[in-house]
């Protein structure tokens, strides 16, 4: 990883070790304190120029290496995300509005992501449209010439372009109860395949006709929400991109999450801390469950390895999408297959004193989230298909 | 840490991969199952006109790396001969090679050469071992013999994480040719008018196989990395190395069975060759339940060295 990676390591559990108290779950728990915590991590890390680390010099970033950028994922993942809400917008919002933003967008956009000012949501699925996306229903119907659109965004407006007023539903959207802005895909037309006539507009939250209804669920709150679109206008200024062609940028922004969270380092973390969170217990522990344990731990190694070659891959320019698919299929699966086991320990640990009971709400955290782990961000029959099409095609 | 293979070194795996087939490739084991004695005679030459025996694995990371590409090569052809035992003879034993062995059954893959073996333990006890007379034929033995140890000295523990790792590039090797074999089926094999490939149950499947395959490639490159480069862990990495190449082997060989159906069972149809005569190595010196054990008292409470083993 070189000496660069390792000095950030040090230097992010460093700052973990002084700002985020031992027992933080997240920033998305039922205390509100936690959010508040996680939104002062951000700044401090934007002071020092580590919270958009991966983005070039010129958008405020540090042009950092594949793998300090891997060492930001590991230890930010495995301290459960003190940057809370904020990596949307770091990892591929910010990036997308590089890419295809107008230059009044990227100023406007960029500067409060890097200072972890913002948070964003991702208006992609739908109730009829998870896996199969670009089945999305929520349209944007053109306005008539003389219907003026709100004029959030700096709209410019052209002539004979009216812009759109948006209606449907998004579901499963995380942090849209708390989110300024939305990056949101809908249908301006229907065109000969169904991938083709999406668009993206960068729409906030704050604008009429968006109501935001919170799912209680068994992974927290604030992870999942209904987002329901009532005629929302949006104008030209709020296009990311070409109008019709919104697509390319989704492939785009789905390939920047390509090696996607680090969710071995959690599991390494925890694992790893089970025998001091347990003390003089651990020798209660079943000798087979002491073994399942040790076999995690290999399994840690194993899915932290394939990330690895994926990454040396990435950094030489090549992507191969069927040691991507099998890290993803095995890293999933270990995040659900290591919180069995933990959860096999919580019960005693909960007995063996402060740090132990500590240790037992962090692996039921571990395991509630860990039941999303192989359907959120591409369910995992997705990556078997796509293994499967390139192992298949490669024989 | 390093987890690529040079580019000589997989070359050099390329080079005998063809080599062992120009020799007889899936044949090999076919002729040596009905000829015992044969199999020294047909495959030692190849291997030695690959230059095998004058790889040092225990001193050169080049030489190490070569010696795993060579032993995954042999796997892919399921090839009758120890080359892994061979290959990881220890220094300053005059021996041919080494077997790493368990209680209270010592035996190994190696009956009928006229070898010269040292067992060891996988807490490091040394013997001489001798083989003792086979009772069964190869088709039921899969040449194990039985061994009988006369004790050495205790200070093997390096002979055996090198004797643990590179029998698990062989296995690797027979993971490649059983999906190899699979994917293949799969594609030709037509059922209600379309290739088998064509059914999402037989692709997960497959993705299943995959899957664990992969993990075993990229932990059999950083526990011969750990070889040399961090021997402390060296035992505890080969211990995790053969946890995870049993696992996978359970499933890429159920996998492969079942999805070649019953023409799998044929010996016409490679993959009943390659199953069977991987049964030694995911059976010897430790199964699936005693290697996790084995890891398990390993590791006590200090854990796998990686991102978190110094934060206890």
């Amino acid at each position: 990883m070189g000496e660069g990676a390792t000095a950030l390591r040090g230097q992010l559990r460093t700052m973990v070790g002084e700002h985020i108290p031992a027992d933080f779950l997240g920033a998305f728990t039922e205390d509100p304190a936690d959010l508040e915590i996680a939104q002062r991590f951000c700044g401090l890390l934007a002071d020092r120029g580590l919270l958009c680390l991966a983005w070039p010099e010129e958008f405020g970033g540090r042009s950092a290496s594949v793998w300090e950028q891997t060492v930001v994922r590991e230890e930010m993942w495995a301290h459960h995300e003190p940057r809370g809400g904020q990596y949307m917008g770091i990892n591929w919002v910010g990036p997308a509005i590089m890419r295809h933003g107008t230059p009044e967008q990227q100023r406007r956009h960029l500067p409060p992501i890097t200072r972890g000012e913002v948070i964003w949501c991702q208006g992609f699925s739908e109730p009829d449209a998870g896996s199969d996306l670009a089945s999305l229903r929520t349209a944007a119907r053109p306005v008539e010439a003389d219907v003026q659109p709100d004029g959030e965004g700096g709209t410019a407006r052209q002539a004979g372009d009216g812009g759109w007023l948006v209606s449907g539903q998004k579901i499963w959207t995380s942090y849209a109860t708390m989110a300024q802005w939305c990056f949101l895909l809908a249908r301006t037309s229907r065109g000969a395949r169904k991938q083709q006539g999406l668009t993206i507009f960068l729409v906030p939250m704050s604008r009429a006709g968006i109501e935001v209804r919170p799912i209680r669920c068994m992974i927290g709150p604030h992870h999942l929400n209904e987002v329901f679109l009532d005629e929302v206008r949006v104008g030209p200024a709020d296009v990311l991109g070409t109008v019709d062609d919104g697509w390319k940028v989704v492939q785009e922004v789905l390939a920047f999450e390509r090696v996607g969270i680090a969710r071995y380092a959690r599991c390494e973390r925890l694992l790893q801390a089970a025998p001091s969170a347990l003390g003089d217990r651990w020798d209660d522990l079943p000798a087979e469950l002491r073994g399942r344990w040790a076999g995690m731990l290999v399994h840690c190694r194993r899915a932290r390895l394939l990330a690895y070659r994926v990454l040396a891959l990435q950094s030489q320019g090549r992507v191969s999408p069927v040691d991507t698919a099998a890290y993803r299929i095995a890293v999933t699966k270990l995040d659900q297959d290591s919180a069995e086991v933990l959860m096999e320990m919580a019960g005693l640990a909960r007995l063996a004193g402060a740090g132990g009971r500590r240790f037992s709400r962090a692996v039921q955290d571990h395991w509630r989230y860990a039941q999303a782990s192989t359907v959120a961000s591409g369910s995992i029959e997705m990556q078997r298909i796509l293994l499967a099409r390139a192992l298949l095609a490669a024989s | 840490m390093n987890i690529e293979l040079s580019r000589e070194a997989t070359e050099y795996g390329r080079q005998a991969r063809r080599a062992l087939e120009a020799a007889g490739g899936d044949r090999l084991v076919q002729l040596a199952e009905e000829e015992p004695e044969r199999r020294e005679k047909v495959v030692a030459p190849v291997l030695a006109g690959l230059g095998a025996w004058e790889l040092n694995p225990c001193g050169d990371a080049g030489e190490l790396e070569a010696a795993a590409a060579l032993c995954r090569s042999a796997g892919y052809w399921a090839l009758p001969y120890p080359v892994a035992e061979r290959l990881s003879r220890p220094a300053g034993l005059d021996a041919d090679g080494l077997l790493v062995v368990a209680a209270p059954a010592p035996s190994a893959p190696v009956a009928d050469l006229d070898l010269r073996w040292v067992a060891v333990t996988v807490s490091g006890e040394r013997s001489r071992a001798v083989t003792l007379p086979q009772t069964s034929p190869p088709r039921h033995s899969a040449f194990v013999a039985e061994l009988e140890l006369s004790p050495v000295d205790g200070d093997g523990a390096a002979d055996a994480a090198l004797g643990l790792v590179l029998p698990c590039w062989t296995l690797l090797g027979m993971l490649d040719r059983a999906i190899d074999l699979t994917r293949a089926h799969v594609t030709v094999r037509t059922q209600f008018g379309q290739p088998l490939a064509a059914f999402q149950g037989v692709q997960f499947q497959l993705t299943d196989a995959e899957v664990e395959r992969s993990g075993v490639e990229m932990l059999a490159r950083y526990a011969l990395w750990s070889l040399l480069a961090s021997p402390a862990d060296a035992l505890a990495d080969a211990l995790a190395l053969r946890l995870a190449a049993l696992e996978a082997a359970q499933t890429v060989f159920r996998v492969a069975h079942q999805l070649h159906g019953a023409t799998g069972f044929c010996d016409e149809t490679f993959l009943s060759w390659l199953s069977r005569y991987s049964q030694p190595l995911r059976r010897l010196p430790l199964g699936l339940s005693a290697t996790r054990e084995q890891l398990g008292r390993q590791l006590g409470r200090r854990g796998l060295t990686g991102l978190f083993s110094e934060a206890r």
